[in-house]
């Protein structure tokens, strides 16, 4: 492999090629010498580099390259639509011969056949979660036979994974971290010279004891032995704080490491200005467009899969969504169409926004064609647009040829959603008649690189991302006590909503002492502020998201976990969770009032399943449970405590549930405790034996609804 | 000894030995199951080490914030995060401390119970087993007994306990269905 002489061509040429690609894509958008010159010196740059490994398609096609843009070197407008062209097949040209380099690309040349079953494969392989389960990248599709007369390769369909390819500055982020981590290692070289050192003070020390006998010697070694603890104590100091930075490094190291295997999203624009800029083109169509949010880095899996997605949406948009000129002009629109791309955090999701200008999705003939195949009644009440919009997404309609054709978004869509349920995400869709269409897909991101501040409370650590905090504010403790009382704080000339963290990391269970918050770390998301209290702050870390596993359901404040150095997961926080917990606990995260306390409620019910799923909402919903597994055992426990309610199912082996109930309503001390029947049985005749035996509610198990039951609860057990 | 019966002596150990491992193991899997003796929230149970992937203990556990009681939080077992679930609340008797030792249950998604106290690692003839589950509290999840020194116990069925966190957290469609 040492001997192979493209090693590093291939690399250059990669590089140069990503370079040229987005340059003659700008240069098509925005003409000017400046960037001619830059073309021109990839140009030069690849041809004698293709030269010096004796690539000669390559370097004859770089020089065919700079012959188009020699003349326009001086030329501040626009290049003839031709030579832009010539260009842009030039490039494709360039691509494909860099792409067939590659021994990847060489093997699927070869088992064509295999390298589409595999694609199909991974295409639909489950988007497992974790760096290890994940299925190897897509072989690039190969490249057509190329037919004789024509010397050049068919250009390779561009590449559909976009490879996590390291940046310079990556890689020197990570050697950054490295050095420095290298370079908290230096007390520690240091503090093994002084141990040497205390060794022989403590062996001279043992020397002095043993042979020591008169009342001076005795003091000698007194004060050798004070001395030697307070060096001892020292080194001792000076080995934590040494660990401790050193560990801190690591761990950015750690996050920097991760990072490099994340693409920076900015990597597909190039692909989709270019799909835009050839749809555009056949269409005799003039369309600008802007790529917004690539600075995000994520999987490159999910990354490809949007990409693969994007592509449709994005020629949609200029084929379909943005008018002819004439269209644009009878529009009143600037003869020039936008597309605009977006990408943005949301949470643990990635949104892709597709934006048009153009003429919105036609409304009116979806509804037809919904109506002539009986999915709407025809002449019943007006379909929202949303329904409509649903209709195309969802309805099995969009693959119908004529509305493909009427609506014309029905392909690009379809791959859209498949994306999306294959990752478990979402596609969404906003248009307006005449004023444009954006789709908008939002994928659930298995690893996602982040800076995060890491803030501790009452123990815990956690991690909040950086790009969601505003300002952090120290409190003094009436402060903190102020804005715990209140639920509120001031800042910045507005009253913001403030949330111990503490109490959103140990709802429904006792929070450990502490200090109390100390820092109050103004959090925004969705243009709401929340102000969340911590105890302190503890630096800032790269770190990588992961989800939270199948089977660990959490509160909305937890956004994911990430790994610390020991390999322990640390919670990292969502700031829409964040917004959304304060909100739910009103008046900010003001104390609740101790006077509501309320009695426990009995659950009755012979399943295990049924007893803790009704126990994790009751408890969640604040209250205390008791558990019984059979009638009998409901009876004892409701003589030998007060209760607030009974929880109980019907079919259980020996007391059945309406026994248990007209046990109780039999019972004068427990009469006054109403009780609900909870079971499967549905009928109206089980449901008046419930009420004749005394039940004051029956919730039927099919239709199971947590609020529903909690409706009842709160109906029957006052506060 | 003669030459000839020297060779002879000699062939004759020579298949013994061959022997030895041809033959089948006997009585080894089949008739034996290994058990560990655990307590939980104070009781004593056992489980089917083959059923777990791995017992530890004293692995940091970070409580996780969420509706699940029984959730303990979510540990790190090389690189995977993996929830840990109370064994003793599982079976309806939890208590307040917080158990020092996991058993990664066999099968996915990755899943850890926790429980109090290991008391041993037995192995006993699958005879002693009593196949049938007993009808108390918790049956959901315990299926036989077996008569260990110090008294019979109920074995924690560890296929079984997934399948009641797969209930709990909506993992499967049948989560409120009665049986």
């Amino acid at each position: 492999m040492s001997q192979d002489p493209l090693r590093y061509f291939r690399v250059e040429a990669r590089e140069l090629v990503d370079q040229i690609s987005a340059g003659v894509l700008d240069l098509d958008q925005q003409p000017g010498t400046e960037l001619v010159a830059r073309l021109l010196r990839f140009a030069h740059t690849l041809k004698g580099a293709a030269r010096v490994v004796r690539q000669q398609d390559i370097a004859d096609r770089a020089h065919q390259f700079e012959e188009v843009l020699v003349p326009h070197r001086t030329d501040e407008g626009p290049l003839p639509a031709d030579e832009m062209r010539e260009l842009l097949r030039l490039n494709d040209e360039i691509e494909a011969y860099v792409a067939r380099l590659e021994p990847a690309a060489a093997a699927a040349q070869v088992a064509a056949a295999e390298a589409a079953a595999a694609t199909a494969v991974a295409a639909s392989d489950p988007p497992e979660l974790g760096p290890e389960s994940k299925p190897e990248p897509k072989p690039e599709p190969p490249p057509a036979p190329k037919p004789a007369q024509n010397p050049a390769p068919k250009p390779v369909a561009k590449k559909e994974e976009p490879a996590a390819r390291a940046t310079t500055t990556d890689v020197d982020d990570l050697l950054d971290a490295v050095g420095e981590a290298h370079a908290r290692f230096a007390p520690l070289r240091t503090g093994s010279t002084a141990l040497d050192r205390l060794h022989r003070s403590a062996e001279s020390l043992a020397y002095q004891l043993r042979v020591g006998r008169t009342p001076g010697q005795a003091e000698a070694a007194r004060s050798a032995a004070v001395r030697l603890a307070g060096e001892l104590g020292m080194l001792g100091r000076r080995l934590t704080d040494t660990v401790e930075q050193v560990e801190r490094e690591l761990d950015e190291v750690r996050g920097r490491a991760e990072r490099l295997r994340l693409v920076a999203a900015s990597s597909i624009f190039t692909a989709l200005h270019r799909a835009v800029r050839d749809a555009a083109d056949a269409q005799g169509k003039r369309i600008r467009f802007e790529g917004r949010g690539g600075d995000l880095r994520m999987d490159p899996q999910v990354l490809a899969l949007a990409n693969g997605a994007l592509l449709h949406v994005v020629r949609n948009a200029v084929v379909h969504g943005i008018e002819d000129d004439e269209g644009r002009a009878a529009a009143g629109k600037p003869a020039e169409g936008h597309v605009v791309v977006e990408i943005q955090r949301r949470g643990r999701y990635a949104a892709f926004l597709c934006t048009d200008d153009g003429r919105g999705f036609d409304l009116a003939a979806v509804r037809r064609t919904a109506e002539a195949r009986g999915l709407l009644m025809p002449g019943g009440t007006e379909p929202d647009q949303q329904t409509l919009v649903d209709l195309v997404l969802r309805g099995g309609i969009s693959t119908s040829p004529t509305v493909t054709e009427v609506a014309g978004r029905g392909i690009g869509l379809d791959v859209a959603r498949d994306v999306a349920d294959q990752l478990g995400g979402d596609v969404g869709v906003r248009t307006e008649a005449g004023g444009g269409t954006t789709i908008e897909l939002v994928l659930p991101l298995a690893l996602l690189s982040l800076h995060g501040l890491v803030v501790e409370a009452a123990g815990t650590v956690a991690t909040v991302p950086l790009d969601s905090v505003r300002t952090c504010v120290r409190l003094l403790p009436e402060q903190a006590t102020a804005a715990a009382v209140t639920g509120k704080m001031a800042h910045d000339g507005e009253a913001v909503p403030f949330l111990p963290l503490a109490r959103a990391l140990y709802a429904g269970t006792t929070v450990p002492e502490g200090g109390g918050p100390g820092v109050a770390v103004i959090v925004e998301a969705d243009g709401e502020s929340v102000a969340v209290g911590v105890d302190r702050l503890a630096g800032t870390s790269t770190l990588v998201l992961r989800p939270l596993p199948a089977l660990a359901p959490a509160a909305a404040v937890i956004g994911g976990v990430s790994m610390d150095l020991d390999g322990n997961p640390r919670l990292v926080l969502d700031a829409q969770g964040l917004v959304a917990e304060t909100a739910r606990l009103g008046h900010g995260g003001a104390a609740p009032l101790e006077a509501a306390r309320r009695l426990p409620i009995l659950v009755v019910d012979d399943s295990l399943t049924t007893r803790m799923l009704e126990r994790s909402i009751l408890e969640s919903a604040g209250y205390e449970v008791d558990l019984a597994a059979s009638g009998e055992e409901g009876l004892e426990k409701a003589r030998a405590r007060q209760y607030g309610l009974y929880l109980t199912d019907i079919d259980m082996p020996g007391i059945d549930g309406f026994t248990f109930v007209a046990e109780t309503r039999a019972d004068p001390e427990l009469a006054g405790v109403p009780a609900i029947l909870v079971s499967s049985r549905a009928s109206a005749e089980d449901r008046a034996r419930g009420a004749a035996a005394g039940a004051s509610a029956y919730v039927v198990k099919g239709e199971f609804n947590q609020e529903e039951l909690l409706a009842h609860i709160r109906r029957l057990v006052p506060s | 000894m003669s030459p000839t019966e020297v060779t002879d002596r000699l062939a004759e150990l020579r298949a013994d030995f061959d022997r030895s491992f041809a033959e089948p193991a006997r009585r080894h899997d089949a008739e034996h199951a290994e058990l560990l003796a655990v307590h939980a929230g104070g009781r004593p149970y056992a489980l089917r080490l083959a059923q777990a992937a791995g017992v530890h203990s004293d692995r940091p556990v970070t409580p996780l914030p969420g509706p699940q009681p029984a959730l303990l939080g979510v540990a790190g077992f090389s690189g995977a995060i993996v929830p840990v679930y109370d064994l003793a609340a599982l079976l309806g008797h939890p208590v307040p401390e917080r158990p020092r030792w996991l058993v990664l249950a066999a099968g996915s998604p990755p899943l850890a119970l926790a429980f109090h106290e290991l008391d041993g690692h037995v192995r006993v003839s699958a005879a002693v087993i009593v196949g049938e589950p007993d009808g108390h509290d918790g049956r959901d999840v315990l299926r036989g007994m077996v008569p260990l020194p110090g008294g019979t116990r109920p074995i924690v069925d560890l296929p079984a306990a997934r399948a009641v966190v797969h209930r709990l957290t909506g993992h499967t469609q049948d989560a409120f269905e009665e049986r």
